[in-house]
């Protein structure tokens, strides 16, 4: 095991940033840390690297106990690398400066050298921080961070400054280097996309809470609550009652009562020469809204409200009367 | 043992080493209140008689008073040279001066101007004198300090503030003279008759009798010599306008007042320190304190400066200047009950 | 402080840089803790001190406190608003006279004006002779005060106007905008939006006058106003009573205590309004010539009062006693002065610098615990802390024989960073807490030795901060005086010693050249500091 947590909590005065956090990240894996800001995420991410010190709970760093009741381990005698969230450049140092600044990066030269050939940032060794871009300056981070060739990589928020074009384009250049180096990685991340694209493993937080952890895919069909399920796109949360055939169910405190999550692509129109017109429901188109690359109608049906994708040729329009049915 | 505590007291031994140079052969540590040009002058007259080096620190005698107790045993001081008897007084009382008996000093210095116990010596001489304005006041309507407390100078004098040690010294005589209550009861009734609330030094309150704002003024005669031989012609102009009167001529005598010196405690060149205050006290030193520094002899009437020479002889209070420095606290706490600012 | 945090510390944190961190910090803050001991013992003139004056020093310290802060306040933040926000003929230069007075300190300028108050003499005796002497009387305690508050306030404005210039300037022109279009007129946006805005950083400076306020002792001594400060000597000097000074001394730190808890609570409060300022830089207002005019003149009262009146009456002094120079010395003086100060603004600025980022990158709350206490001094006066240092170089004594501690300049330049190190600390922690905080996370995180950090990263990041935190404490240095009237060493004199035995020998003449070598001297690096702070904000 790389990594593991045990109970983990942390309190600022009398708020609780996390409370009883535990998993573990086995060698080679890509973990996500998925949560809206104030979910403690970016903390958790602190303690894990030493930068702070949590109340109580334990946590073992490649098979070493860095954190227990007696035992703080400061950051510099950790066996991870922190890349920041703002890359946290010395300014007054070329890149090749800080890529080398690390302690003891001289001995992993080759690894570093073939990191710069990998990266693309042969021509830009000479320069300062501000005088390449942000995507750049992401890379250089990231080398910085691996210089060290540290056990364990944690990230924060390694995309967010970036705008949607760019954020794809560096996505897939950090999946890229994850596969090449692979060392094993913690980020963390607001954007479901970060978590579904680049981990094999999603941990998510809300107020300080593991709500969920497994792979994405997981995590996207089966929902263990409201919350996860929203957080991984757009769904509709339906009482059980309505989709009878649905197996993944969860107790929702809204509702009150079993829910199933039905994602807009689940949902079929059925025409009359379909099979299951028979058990269809009636609905009622009563908004639509144009996506490109498809359209999103909302159907009322008695006390239901329901999203739906549908492909973008499609002729409808509002008022039009459909069925269509939840089948999972 | 210094190289042991450079191991354990980086910081302590690396001060032992800056302070070891300081006592060498022939030469004296003076701790003075005075910043004079008389006083340079016959620093450098005694040191070309006598080879012996005079090493200064100038402050207010009570921060060096306090100093000296603070370096207890090590203190380098050999002399302590203050403006007025009562700190000399206070440092005898807090044990930084030693006794001496020197027969030229005993025969330089009159027996009032000096410690009966040989602690500190007089070395020069201030009287506190009234002035007043030419103009609107004659002298005939003036006779002692306690008169100033009477009703008919009411609006009339300037006088500066009771933290000032020669007002606090005039305080302490009058104590001794009529006691603590009729002292008080007088500073009463001055703070009653200032034409305006105390504020500024000496020169000022002359500089309000000229201006018309008071007519009478109780001042040290030091800064009467200032203000004659000033740099400004106003300050000139000040002077001429006023006169100097000596109070209490026909009981007591006028409040005086001395500089004066005494001999640390501790010092390391106590005979180089005798021989200098022999110097000082000698008749050609107290010379150039009159000329140099508008300051009276020991003996008054030695008086060789044409300055203090114009404003007439007169007689002194003779009562043991100690008694200066015995009283002080006390004088202080009556201003503070009089609302004397 | 947590008892937890403190244990969690000592458990886990503690190393040699946090070690020796919190150990310099106390050692700074000793002197000062001295007095504090003092405290409890007994003191034979305390219920007479209660009795008879107390109240008197109560009353005009903060009559003194509130008068100066008031008319500074106005003066600074007036001269602030015009100089960030509008354009006239002479604005370059009155940008930076009006910063001049700061390198006047407060008792020479209350020499250079020592015979201010016969100015009110006709007033004075035609009110005496028209109506009566009562009335002459309070209209000469309301004329001593008044002009007090004159003096006080022509060189202390400038910490107000310096800080309120630099918050004006920086709130950008949107907000401005936002207002005119909501139909307000450039002096409600003033009031209603830039002052509120710039309220914490005049707050800053106001604790700063307010500050030098209390610590004055030469001004205050001349014009007669018994305050805490000169109660305090005279307690101490003139009773012979050390402990009853000091109890006055707690009383009035107990006065600055709440004082800085106002000012914080004012500017915690404010503290959100500040991010929202955008970096455009404000879009002057042209003054139209009548109003020119007016400003022009209002300008040049300050600065008039504040420096040109004050110099010019000294360098006519000097020249007229040209023969002082070579008595005094001047070229001596001159060195020591620059040797103390120069020797006291490094080796603060090095030791504040150790003691921030030790504080910082260890993310010790010990340290920055004991670092609150270090920064204490600043607003002790100088002769408290000369107190301190007295008493606690008399018990040193009593342990190590062979060892004088007052008299030496080493404790002497020690006296000094206990009582200047906020000075530097201030600007260090503020900058580096700006430029290097992700930074030092990083090169933790990436295993780098802290002595490498701070030598490589930290202090290139933070040079300007550090010059002007070395400047800064240059410039009090110069201007301090009860701390090196006490403590100085033999034949030890500097040039504000010189010119406070002069004219405390009713030399005010002969004083002014020394004087005036200290304006000299801190006027250099004050326009300097001037021309810094505009270049970072361009």
């Amino acid at each position: 095991m790389m990594l593991s947590l045990k109970n983990i909590s942390k309190k600022y005065d009398d708020t609780t940033i996390l409370e009883d956090i535990s998993f573990t990240c086995e060698k080679g894996d890509i973990v996500g840390l998925i949560g809206s800001s104030g979910s403690g995420k970016t903390t958790l991410l602190r303690i894990i690297s030493g930068l702070e010190t949590p109340d109580s709970g334990t946590i073992k760093l490649n098979n070493e106990m860095v954190n227990d009741k007696l035992l703080c381990k400061s950051p510099e005698k950790r066996d991870c690398s922190l890349v920041f969230q703002d890359f946290a450049l010395f300014p007054n140092m070329t890149i090749s400066d800080n890529i080398f600044f690390g302690k003891g990066s001289i001995k992993n030269n080759e690894l570093i050298q073939e990191l710069i050939k990998f990266c693309d940032l042969e021509n830009l060794l000479d320069r300062y921080p501000h005088e390449i871009s942000g995507g750049e300056q992401q890379r250089v981070a990231l080398v910085r961070a691996l210089s060290i060739n540290p056990s364990l990589l944690l990230l924060d928020e390694p995309l967010s400054h970036l705008d949607n074009d760019l954020k794809q384009n560096i996505r897939n250049e950090l999946i890229k280097i994850f596969e090449k180096v692979k060392t094993t990685t913690l980020f963390v991340s607001h954007d479901i996309e970060d978590a579904m694209t680049m981990a094999n493993k999603v941990v998510v937080l809300k107020d300080g809470l593991v709500e969920q952890k497994g792979s994405p895919s997981d995590i996207y069909s089966r929902p263990l609550n409201r919350y996860v399920a929203k957080l991984f796109g757009k769904t509709n949360i339906v009482a059980a009652s309505h989709a009878p055939k649905s197996y993944h169910r969860f107790f929702d405190e809204f509702l009150n009562e079993d829910a199933v999550s039905i994602r807009p692509h689940q949902i079929e129109l059925v025409t009359s020469k379909s099979l299951k017109y028979k058990t269809a429901i009636d609905g009622k188109i009563i908004s639509k809204k144009f996506y490109g690359s498809f359209q999103e109608i909302i159907v009322k049906s008695e006390e239901l409200s329901l999203a739906i994708h549908l492909e973008p040729e499609r002729k409808i329009k509002i008022g039009d009367k459909i069925k269509f049915c939840m089948d999972l | 043992m210094i190289k042991n505590l450079k191991k354990n007291h980086f910081l302590l031994a690396s001060l032992l080493v800056l302070i070891a140079s300081a006592p060498i052969s022939a030469q004296i540590n003076l701790y003075t209140h005075r910043h004079y040009d008389s006083d340079k002058i016959l620093f450098e007259k005694f040191t070309k008689e006598t080879g012996i080096k005079i090493n200064v620190i100038k402050g207010s005698a009570d921060q060096l008073i306090q100093r000296m107790i603070s370096e207890g045993k090590n203190s380098p001081a050999d002399i302590l040279l203050t403006v007025d008897a009562g700190r000399l007084h206070r440092a005898k009382e807090a044990g930084v001066l030693q006794s001496i008996n020197s027969k030229t000093i005993n025969k330089n210095v009159p027996s009032e101007m000096r410690d009966p116990d040989g602690f500190w010596y007089g070395l020069t001489v201030r009287a506190r004198v009234i002035v007043y304005a030419k103009d609107r006041i004659n002298s005939n309507e003036l006779s002692t300090y306690e008169d100033l407390a009477t009703a008919k100078w009411k609006g009339k004098i300037a006088i500066r503030s009771s933290g000032n040690i020669y007002n606090q010294s005039l305080m302490a005589s009058l104590i001794e003279a009529n006691g603590s209550r009729r002292a008080l009861r007088w500073a009463i009734g001055v703070r009653k008759n200032m034409a305006r609330a105390p504020r500024g030094n000496d020169r000022d309150q002359v500089r309000a009798v000229a201006a018309g704002l008071a007519d009478i003024a109780v001042v040290n005669t030091y800064y009467l010599g200032i203000l004659a031989n000033s740099k400004e012609k106003k300050d000139r102009d000040v002077f001429n306008k006023v006169s100097v009167f000596f109070p209490n001529q026909n009981n007591r005598g006028t409040h005086i007042n001395i500089s004066g010196a005494g001999i640390a405690k501790y010092s390391k060149n106590k005979s180089d320190a005798i021989k200098f205050i022999e110097f000082l006290t000698s008749p050609e030193a107290q010379e150039t304190f009159g000329k140099v520094n508008y300051e009276y002899p020991l003996f008054i009437e030695n008086n060789k400066s044409d300055l203090l020479k114009s404003w007439g002889t007169f007689k002194a209070d003779k009562q043991n200047l100690s008694i200066l420095g015995i009283r002080n606290s006390e004088a202080v706490k009556l201003f503070d009950r009089a609302d004397w600012k | 402080m947590e008892i937890k945090h403190v244990k969690n510390e000592l458990l886990f944190k503690t190393n040699s840089w946090t070690f020796i961190a919190i150990l310099i910090g106390l050692i700074i803050f000793l002197p000062i803790s001295e007095v504090f001991i003092q405290l409890f013992n007994p003191s034979e003139s305390w219920p007479h001190l209660k009795k008879t004056v107390f109240s008197t020093y109560l009353i005009n310290t903060i009559v003194l406190t509130i008068g100066t802060g008031l008319l500074s306040t106005l003066i600074g933040v007036f001269c602030a608003w015009v100089i960030a926000c509008c354009e006239f003929p002479l604005k370059k230069f009155f940008e930076w006279a009006l910063i001049l007075p700061l390198a006047i300190p407060t008792y020479v300028s209350a020499y250079a004006y020592f015979d201010i108050l016969e100015l009110s003499n006709p007033i004075l005796i035609w009110v005496r002779e028209n109506i009566n002497l009562e009335a002459m009387q309070s209209l000469n305690s309301f004329f001593v005060y008044f002009f007090t508050i004159l003096v006080l306030s022509s060189v202390l404005y400038p910490y107000i106007y310096l800080l309120a210039r630099a918050s004006f300037l920086k709130q950008g022109n949107q907000l401005i905008e936002a207002g005119l279009s909501l139909g307000h007129n450039i002096n409600e946006i003033f009031w209603k939006i830039a002052l509120p805005m710039a309220r914490p950083a005049v707050f800053a400076g106001l604790s700063l006058v307010i500050m030098e306020t209390l610590n004055d002792y030469g001004a205050v001594k001349h014009f007669g106003i018994p305050t805490f400060t000169s109660g305090i000597f005279r307690t101490w000097l003139g009773m012979g009573d050390m402990s009853g000074a000091l109890k006055l001394a707690a009383y009035l730190m107990l006065l600055i205590l709440i004082l800085l808890l106002i000012e914080k609570k004012a500017r915690s409060r404010a503290r959100y309004h500040e991010n929202s300022g955008s970096n455009k830089p404000f879009k002057k207002i042209i003054l139209s010539r009548k109003k020119s005019i007016v400003t022009i003149a209002l300008c040049s009262i300050p600065f008039l009062f504040g420096f040109l009146i004050p110099v010019f009456r000294l360098s006519l002094w000097a020249f007229i006693s040209q023969d002082v120079i070579r008595n005094i010395s001047l070229l001596s003086l001159v060195k020591n002065s620059l040797f103390l100060s120069v020797a006291v603004s490094l080796l603060t600025v090095v030791l504040a610098l150790l003691l921030v980022f030790s504080a910082k990158y260890f993310q010790s709350k010990l340290t920055s615990f004991t670092n609150r206490f270090a920064i204490l001094g600043y607003s002790v006066p100088g002769a408290v802390i000369a107190m301190g240092i007295l008493l606690l170089s008399a018990q040193i004594n009593k342990i190590y024989v062979d060892i004088i501690l007052t008299g030496s300049l080493l404790i002497l330049i020690f006296a000094f960073i206990t009582r200047f190190f906020a000075v530097a600390w201030q600007p260090i922690d503020s900058g580096m807490e700006k430029n290097c905080k992700n930074i030092n996370d990083a090169s933790r995180s990436l295993g780098i030795p802290a002595i490498f950090s701070l030598i490589k990263v930290n202090i290139p990041l933070i040079k300007n901060t550090l010059i002007t935190a070395s400047i800064l404490v240059f410039i009090d240095s110069m201007k301090e005086l009860p701390l090196t009237l006490i403590l100085r060493p033999f034949n030890f004199n500097t040039l504000s010693t010189a010119t406070f035995d002069l004219s405390s020998q009713a030399q005010i003449v002969e004083s002014s050249i020394p004087a005036l070598c200290i304006i000299m001297i801190v006027a250099i690096p004050l326009i300097s500091l001037n021309l810094k702070g505009k270049n970072k904000l361009q």
